[in-house]
């Protein structure tokens, strides 16, 4: 099963870049398993992402969300099937991550299920200010949040299609949608 | 008493943008506030690095016009270190830029106005979308926006080496020329090009203009302005999107100002209200006078509509021939009807393909002579390009050792503010009256007054969901009375 893991976000803009941060550091742990490629910065959305998805049996996607009253460093799991926007699957110039993935499978790209559409979304403080530095809450949580989702990317990496996280791994977690 | 209807984009993201509508005892619309939160910091993020560096960095403030920020920001670095730039590199970059230009319209147009004209600004928000354009238009143009996409992106690739977040422009030049093969393999796609700007132009024909409902909606709705027009243009008044003067010229067609961009400063200021994060640029010699419309008014717009207002003539010759067809159409020239920038990006389309059609066929496009390496520094410069939805200025400022100082930004949409909340409250106005509750057709078309500007906000703020989801909350006497949303 070919399965693509994307770091999403902007490594400029302070938490925005958590995802990319996460995909670099799991790269060093993962690069070299057969059938995963890695992409540790992905900034686009919409349309744009389609090329880069298509022949992928499995997309597993790092990215930030930030949700009113959420707690910076608690993180999501869900799949495509019940999808939440997140800050960089979305695109107000394009068409969004759902419409886009519809009309490729449309057109007869071969993209992935919805079920096998994973995305791991970290709440983050902020995400309007040019920095290169996560904010201090996000940096502090970042040995926990980023081993229970590490742990979380493995087991599914190495289980077959229609695997979901299971809840128990989550206890750490803000839950799954 | 007043009640509030407040329309915001998904509420589970923060930093959103919302429109509020503030309704009168009588149930007519008294005022409207379109509200975004906008990005911290870039000029502080920037001082203190080298000046090179700032080419490369201005593409991530945005993942939409990276190319635009690329290009603004190299020409303002030129500057800095006081570089007289091959007469190549500034055909690569201006090729790159048309490349750039094709690539972000059809994204526009098919995703986010047909829509509008396709399935009806009133249609179900389910259907509203490029999925319901391709349902009723058929799967075939679904394909062809894929692949005309991926061809301009392509030539992006073989030009500037990667697709997005450019970092191919370097002071004096660019990092690399074009080789002869892929010029070759670029020539067959640009025929392509040429083919689908004119096939889009003639499906809006089809479309919009065969129905004489959306012709009156075009010139007869509420969505007019009476403001001045900027752009930036050649020596010939044709629109240029990546080098020449910016021209202002009122409604009624008499140019106001056309200046270097290195004297921007001396035309363009940006006002301050305490309810928006976002200035709003205004001619500086007229002063700020409100948002107020009419002749001696100092609001401007800045899009495809505004460059094609400012122009006298395109640039090649089928892009005159659709704009000449245009404005036959529209009335005349100057046209204040802000839904033919719909029109107008499709009409810009062509030229862009022309232009690359007329580089492909340039001996001198695959020279070596693309860079020189700087020998001095200056310590300001400034770059003017048309971004796809305004005028884009970078300006910096540098010390002895060429390490940033200085920064400053008005972006295209930014230059779009105040007309933005000028047209949003006009046509909320119309729509919403006395005894007629807002529904989801009239959100919709009160969105459509913004969507005509092609709104970018990732680099005037931060990135809003696709599509817009909207939520309304109608309030009176402080409670909620009514209360739906669409979309997410």
């Amino acid at each position: 099963m070919r399965t693509l893991l994307l770091g999403m976000g902007n490594p400029y803009l302070s938490d925005d870049a958590v995802g990319i941060r996460l995909a670099r550091d799991f790269k060093s742990w993962l690069e070299g398993i057969p059938n995963l490629d890695i992409v540790e910065e992905c900034s686009v959305g919409g349309l744009e992402l389609l090329p880069l998805i298509e022949d992928y049996q499995r997309l597993v996607i790092i990215d930030s969300t930030k949700t009113t009253g959420g707690i910076p460093g608690k993180w999501y799991y869900f799949t495509a099937e019940r999808l939440r926007e997140t800050m960089n699957l979305t695109n107000i110039h394009d068409a969004n991550f759902v419409t886009a993935l519809e009309l490729g499978r449309r057109l007869g790209m071969k993209l992935p299920a919805n079920s096998e559409v994973h995305i791991f979304a970290v709440e983050i403080a902020d995400s309007l200010t040019f920095a290169e530095q996560l904010t201090e809450a996000l940096q502090r949580g970042y040995p926990q949040y980023s081993s229970e989702i590490f742990n979380c990317i493995v087991e599914l990496i190495a289980s077959p299609p229609g695997f979901l996280v299971p809840v128990n791994v989550l206890s750490h977690a803000a839950g799954r949608i | 008493m007043t009640r509030t209807i407040s329309i915001d984009p998904i509420t589970r993201l923060e930093g959103h943008g919302k429109i509020e509508i503030f309704l009168g005892d009588d149930g007519s619309v008294r005022n409207c506030f379109f509200q975004i939160p906008e990005l911290r910091g870039f000029e502080r993020f920037v001082v203190g690095r080298p000046i090179e560096e700032l080419p490369r960095i201005v593409t991530r403030i945005c993942g939409v016009c990276p190319a635009s920020h690329h290009m603004a920001s190299a020409k303002a670095v030129d500057g800095c270190f006081g570089n007289e730039v091959p007469p190549v590199a500034h055909k690569l970059r201006d090729m790159y830029y048309h490349a750039h230009f094709i690539h972000s319209h059809v994204a526009h147009f098919y995703a986010l106005a047909a829509p509008d004209f396709v399935c009806g600004p009133e249609s179900d928000p389910a259907v509203r979308n490029i999925l319901g354009v391709v349902a009723k238009v058929g799967l075939e143009i679904g394909g062809r926006v894929i692949k005309a996409r991926s061809m301009a992106q392509r030539i992006q690739q073989l030009l500037g080496g990667r697709t997005t977040h450019p970092v191919w422009c370097l002071p004096g030049g660019v990092a690399k020329g074009l080789k002869k093969e892929e010029l070759n393999e670029i020539k067959p796609m640009v025929k392509e090009l040429a083919g689908f700007t004119e096939f889009s132009l003639k499906l809006f024909h089809d479309v919009v203009l065969k129905n004489p409902q959306y012709v009156d909606l075009i010139l007869n709705g509420p969505y007019t302005l009476d403001v001045q027009f900027m752009g930036l243009v050649d020596k010939d008044n044709a629109p240029n999107f990546y080098d020449g003067q910016v021209r202002v010229v009122d409604f009624e067609g008499h140019e106001i100002c056309k200046y270097q961009p290195d004297r921007y400063f001396e035309h363009v200021a940006e006002h301050v209200e305490p309810w928006s994060y976002l200035k709003f640029p205004y001619l500086r010699k007229r002063g700020w006078k409100g948002f107020v419309e009419g002749i001696n008014s100092s609001i401007y717009c800045a899009t495809p509509l505004a460059r094609l207002n400012v122009a006298d003539r395109m640039a090649t010759p089928r892009a005159q021939e659709a704009y000449e067809g245009m404005f036959k159409t529209l009335g005349g020239k100057p046209c204040r009807a802000l839904m033919a920038n719909h029109w107008a990006r499709l009409v810009e389309m062509v030229q862009n393909a022309e232009m690359l059609e007329r580089y492909c066929a340039d001996p001198e496009i695959t020279s070596d002579k693309f860079r020189v390496l700087p020998q001095q520094i200056t310590g300001t410069g400034i770059g003017i390009v048309e971004a796809m939805r305004g005028t884009l200025t970078h300006h910096y400022t540098c010390d002895k050792n060429g390490i940033c100082t200085g920064a400053n930004l008005i972006v295209g949409t930014t230059n779009n503010n105040a007309p933005i909340q000028m047209v949003t409250k006009k046509v909320a106005q119309t729509l919403i009256r006395p005894g007629k509750e807002p529904n989801q057709g009239i959100l919709n078309m009160i969105e459509m007054a913004f969507r005509a500007f092609d709104p970018c906000y990732s680099c005037a703020t931060h990135t809003l969901p696709g599509q817009m989801p909207l939520e309304v909350s109608v309030y009176q006497g402080g409670k909620l009375q009514h209360h739906f949303k669409r979309g997410s």
